[in-house]
C-alpha cells in the first residue's frame, strides 16, 4: 500500500499521494469525522 | 403541548457548525497548498545544476547542458534528464547572459503571441504543435527531418533558422507564418524552449514525440 515516494520536491501532499485514492481518503477522514462529533453533540444539547 | 421530536437535522446550529467547519478547512488548505506550490515551482541556482540537484524549474544556465527525456519507470512517465554540458550556440552562457537572454525569449514569444496558436506549459491553442517539450522533439535530431531542411549542423541552429523563416519549410499543412524574428530573438527563444524543456511537467504533454496527428497538424 504505502510505495516510495516519487515527487520532485518532497512536500506532505506528495507524501500523501500515494496512488488516486490516498488523498481522497485522508482529505475525507479529517473533514467527515468531526462532522460526526459536531452531530452528536447538537444531538446532546437538543437532548438537554 | 405535546412534547416536539427533536432532530438534530432540522437544527439551525447544527449546520451552521458544519459549514463553518468545511469553509474554515478548505481556507486553511487552500492557503497550506499554496504555500506548498511556492517550494514546487520556484526556479532552481546555478549552484543546484554544477551539483546535480534536481529542480522542478532549473536554472536558465540549464541552456549549457545536455537534456534527454527519458522514462522514468518509478514515476510511469516521461521526465528530462540534464546530463552533460553541452555549448549552446557555440558557446558558454554565463548566469547573467543566460537570464537575459531567456528573459529576451520569453518576451519575445509574448510579442509574437506564440500562445495563439501553439501551447507552452498548457497554456494557449492547439492550432499549432505543443511547444512544452519542443527542444526535445526527435524531429530536430541529427538525422531528423528539420535538421536536414534548414542545413544547420546543431538542433539550436536549426530551430533558430525556422524561426527566422518559418515559411520558407513546409512542416505541417498548416504552415507557420513569417513573424519577422531578428536573428538575435530567435536565439532568445530557441533558449526559451530548450529551458521549458528542462522543466519537469510530471510527464505532461503524455507521449510526446510520439503521437502523430491531434496536437502534431497533420
Amino acid at each position: 500500500m504505502i510505495e516510495p515516494f516519487t515527487d520532485v520536491v518532497p512536500s506532505f501532499f506528495g507524501l500523501l499521494n500515494q496512488g488516486p485514492l490516498t488523498l481522497t481518503i485522508f482529505l475525507h477522514t479529517i473533514i467527515i469525522l468531526p462532522m460526526f462529533w459536531i452531530y452528536f453533540s447538537e444531538k446532546k444539547k437538543l437532548n438537554k | 403541548m405535546a412534547e416536539q421530536p427533536k432532530s438534530v437535522w432540522s437544527s439551525i446550529s447544527f449546520w451552521r457548525r458544519s459549514a463553518a467547519w468545511v469553509t474554515g478547512f478548505a481556507v486553511v488548505l487552500l492557503i497550506w497548498l499554496t504555500f506548498d506550490t511556492i517550494g514546487q515551482i520556484t526556479m532552481g541556482t546555478d549552484a543546484d545544476l554544477q551539483n546535480g540537484v534536481t529542480k522542478r524549474v532549473p536554472a536558465p544556465t540549464v541552456i549549457n547542458y545536455n537534456i534527454k527525456y527519458e522514462m522514468n519507470e518509478k514515476r510511469g512517465h516521461e521526465a528530462p534528464v540534464i546530463g552533460e554540458k553541452e555549448s549552446f550556440f557555440g558557446k558558454e552562457w554565463s548566469v547573467d547572459e543566460a537570464a537575459a537572454l531567456l528573459h529576451l525569449g520569453k518576451l519575445t514569444s509574448q510579442a509574437k503571441n506564440c500562445m495563439n496558436c501553439h501551447t507552452l506549459l498548457g497554456n494557449g491553442a492547439y492550432y499549432a504543435p505543443d511547444l512544452t517539450k519542443a527542444w526535445l522533439d526527435p524531429a530536430w535530431n541529427n538525422d531528423g527531418p528539420m535538421m536536414g531542411m534548414t542545413g544547420k549542423s546543431t538542433r539550436e541552429e536549426a530551430m533558430a533558422e525556422f524561426l527566422m523563416h518559418p515559411s520558407k519549410y513546409p512542416t505541417h499543412a498548416r504552415m507557420m507564418p513569417d513573424l519577422g524574428i531578428t536573428a538575435e530573438e530567435a536565439k532568445g527563444l530557441v533558449a526559451f524552449l530548450k529551458h521549458m524543456s528542462s522543466i519537469d511537467t510530471n510527464g505532461f504533454p503524455r507521449n510526446f514525440g510520439k503521437e502523430q496527428g491531434g496536437t502534431y497538424a497533420k
